[in-house]
């Protein structure tokens, strides 16, 4: 009985000590909360960065919805309607693909950044998990939003990716093989990517993932909020300065200014541009597959390894450092900066390398056709 | 021979002179590695020159920079007219912005005597052929219209034939003296760049962006210092709202921008009779599209045989599409004893349709990841990332009166015959029972 007393006791301890709800105050909220300055001081702004894409992919995104229609036999049609018809429609939708890419970009360097800066010692456990969730989330609404234009590129590569789960039962034994093609199906509610898949992923992207979304930022930035910046450098900061209102006004003004490059970029330069067109006609489910087909950038890090090493080590690799990334902060408890700045330099080189020069190591290993 | 000197031998020679004469100053007189700045001596006309001049160089020297190193994605980039538009706008702009500076510093040099003791016949050379450059260029860039977007087609390949050792001229031989001038002039000044204040531009601050803010204190305690204590806290408070003020008007008038736009948005198309008509006919085309694809799916529900093609038709250089009994893509083709081949067309590797068009050996190929099948086996050719072969569907072959002539299941079981002539009559089926 006592020993049952004190594990409850614990978890309330331990979750009290994460979530300190006793500073839930104006005071060390806003008016004493203050933020070091350092060498690293640029990272503590990639959050609000991303916090600021977020913002607009949602209005983009609701903006979207009032011309959007979601079959299979419309929804290219919608989406050429916007791009070509409604009245700043290009704008609306170049925003909405710019600003994803710009999301997930801060979103990465935010995470490896913060990585880095031991942000998620304790007791910013929380912090981190919740900040790991958002970073899956935000992955998924760029998966599921790719579809949704339903041209050449996006159902292909869709269909490619579900396949490849499909995939994952050749390494699994006996009844648990048909265990992927039972998920995949899920996924795509039929035989083959349809209309079911369409309407699934439309759900999601709309409603399922931002709902979600909500509750894991709702935690992060309370966490944030209540715990303070965290030192960041091994030695403690020699200068801090008021998060209110200094570093409060430098963040809005980074805001406008990006806001403003977002939107000239958009209105300049469709984010399609980078690729030929025919792969942004509508999809034609009784033709050959086009040349080029291709998972967007950000998920190049893991596409071009699928492409090059067997699938299990792929596999075995991602579920491992799925894990990992979720245990960041138990495994690296006791690990100085210095060594944390070394990984976070290191993965930031492979997906640097695998972003830009993945193409160039697959033809290495595979030859190139033409 | 002039031609050659003026733009094969000047380069190697400004480009031997900016290394070894930059290193050589560098380890000679390290000090001297500056731009010697006269900010003590005249202040006032510096600041509405120097400042310019810089903004201007930067943008100038960018877009010139991006345009020589990154010729494909800078020809992608300037493709689209706003892009070029808003290029060739901002280029102008700056190289205004670097003319007036530099007037002005020339002026500034010749009016004040505490200047004259300090300047030198170099800066003044270097002044002027800066000015006459950055007119050369303006000049180029208002006679000879787009050159954002000619410029890395037409010089491009000189250029990089200077650095790949390889200089080539004959890009430059029907050039307008003028572009010839500018590039003249480019080289005169990289081969005086060691010898003068441009140096500084090889010291760079970047230490600067990741330091911590530092204060710069007098050793002695002037008065103002003082003041400023005693002031501290007002000024804290006034900074915030005088930064607020600056904010929320900046970003009211970035509001008024994106929501001029975004308002518009919401208002009803004005659309032309022709483009409604586009549009009606397109979204008709596209649910004409849709209705086929369900009306095949029901075909496939309660028929047991599917027609594919006339025999006839086939080819054995290009397979033609059909949809199989689990509404998969699938292929037909004849073979040269005459028979159908009829194989599925989703790849077995990861479900991509694989072309329809045969090459040299007999295969088709998956574009997806590069799986080559042979049509006759279906086999996938070795190294290519599908390890099953395509499977071979059942088919039939109908003459016009519909009797069945002739059946063969999926594993190549054969039933019925036919003699050629009612063969190249016949017409080519799938079967129910057989998939």
């Amino acid at each position: 009985m006592s020993e049952r007393k004190s594990k409850l006791w614990r978890t309330i301890k331990f979750f009290s000590e994460r979530i300190p709800l006793h500073k839930m105050s104006f005071e060390s909220m806003v008016s004493k909360k203050e933020v070091p300055v350092h060498h690293m001081s640029w990272a503590y702004y990639m959050g609000g960065l991303t916090l600021l894409f977020f913002s607009i992919q949602m209005i983009t995104g609701i903006f979207l919805l009032f011309y959007y229609q979601p079959t299979v036999s419309d929804a290219h049609a919608s989406v050429e309607y916007i791009t070509f018809f409604v009245k700043s429609g290009f704008l609306v939708r170049n925003l909405h693909t710019w600003s994803s890419s710009c999301m997930i970009l801060c979103l990465m360097i935010h995470m490896i950044t913060a990585f880095a800066m031991k942000s998620f010692a304790r007791p910013r456990e929380l912090t981190w998990i919740s900040g790991s969730l958002l970073l899956i989330l935000t992955f998924s609404f760029g998966f599921t939003g790719y579809l949704l234009p339903w041209h050449q590129i996006a159902v292909n590569a869709t269909k490619v990716v579900l396949q490849s789960i499909e995939e994952a039962g050749r390494y699994l034994p006996g009844a648990l093989s048909t265990l992927p093609t039972y998920i995949k199906e899920i996924i795509q509610g039929e035989a083959s990517v349809g209309q079911a898949t369409l309407s699934r992923f439309y759900a999601l992207h709309v409603v399922v993932l931002p709902l979600l979304f909500f509750g894991a930022l709702g935690l992060h930035l309370l966490s944030v909020q209540l715990h303070g910046m965290s030192q960041g450098i091994d030695k403690l900061a020699k200068k801090s300065e008021k998060f209110f209102p200094f570093f409060i006004l430098k963040d809005f003004w980074l805001w406008g200014l990006v806001f403003l490059v977002v939107f000239i970029l958009s209105l300049c330069l469709p984010f399609e541009s980078f690729y030929s067109y025919p792969l942004f006609e509508a999809y034609d489910a009784l033709g050959s597959t086009p040349d080029g087909i291709k998972p967007e950038w950000y998920f190049y890090f893991l596409y071009y390894p699928l492409e090059i090493l067997p699938f299990w080590v792929v596999m075995l690799g991602m579920g491992i450092s799925s894990i990992g990334l979720f245990m960041v902060p138990w495994i690296f408890k006791n690990t100085s900066r210095k060594v944390l700045s070394i990984i976070a330099w290191i993965i930031a080189a492979y997906l640097i390398i695998m972003t830009f020069f993945g193409q160039l190591i697959y033809e290495i290993f595979k030859g190139s056709h033409s | 021979m002039f031609d050659l000197f003026l733009f094969i031998g000047l380069p190697y020679a400004a480009m031997m002179s900016l290394v070894a004469g930059s290193i050589v100053r560098y380890k000679s007189n390290a000090f001297s590695y500056s731009s010697l700045s006269t900010q003590f001596l005249e202040n006032r006309w510096l600041a509405w020159a120097s400042l310019p001049f810089h903004f201007g160089m930067f943008v100038i020297l960018s877009g010139h920079l991006l345009a020589f190193a990154f010729p494909n994605l800078w020809s992608i980039l300037v493709s689209a007219p706003a892009f070029l538009m808003v290029v060739e706008t901002l280029g102008m702009m700056a190289a205004g912005l670097c003319l007036v500076a530099l007037m002005i510093l020339l002026v500034r040099r010749f009016v004040d005597v505490k200047l004259q003791a300090v300047t030198s016949h170099l800066d003044v050379v270097v002044l002027l052929i800066l000015l006459f450059q950055v007119s050369s260029g303006l000049g180029v860039a208002i006679n000879h219209r787009w050159g954002a977007s000619w410029a890395p087609g037409a010089l491009g390949p000189y250029l990089h034939g200077i650095f790949l050792l390889n200089p080539d001229v004959s890009y430059l031989k029907d050039m307008p003296p003028l572009i010839k001038l500018h590039i003249v002039l480019a080289w005169v000044l990289i081969l005086f760049f060691p010898f003068t204040r441009l140096v500084h531009a090889l010291s760079l601050p970047f230490l600067y962006f990741t330091r911590a803010p530092q204060k710069v204190v007098w050793t002695s305690s002037p008065s103002h210092v003082r003041f400023e204590k005693t002031v501290a806290m007002d000024t804290e408070r006034r900074l915030f709202l005088k930064a607020s003020l600056g904010t929320g008007v900046a970003v009211a008038l970035l509001s008024l921008g994106a929501l001029d736009k975004f308002f518009r948005y919401f208002l009803k198309q004005d659309l032309t009779n022709a483009e409604e008509a586009h549009i009606l006919s397109q979204k008709l085309q596209r649910l004409k599209q849709s209705a086929e694809e369900r009306e095949l799916e029901l075909e496939r529900m309660n028929k047991d045989m599917i027609f594919v093609a006339a025999l006839s038709s086939l080819s054995q250089t290009k397979g033609k599409y059909f949809i199989d009994y689990q509404m998969r893509p699938a292929l037909a083709f004849r073979d040269q004893d005459g028979f159908p081949i009829v194989l599925s067309a989703k790849c077995t590797h990861l479900g991509c349709t694989v072309g329809q068009d045969v090459d040299g050996q007999g295969r088709v190929l998956c574009p997806c990841h590069i799986s080559y099948f042979d049509i006759k086996t279906g086999e996938p050719s070795l190294g290519s990332p599908a390890k099953d072969p395509l499977p071979h569907l059942g088919w039939a072959l109908k003459d016009e009166q519909g009797s069945l002539l002739l059946s063969q299941d999926s594993d190549g079981r054969r039933e019925g015959s036919a003699d050629s002539a009612r063969l190249e009559r016949s017409l080519l089926f799938i079967v129910k029972r057989f998939s």
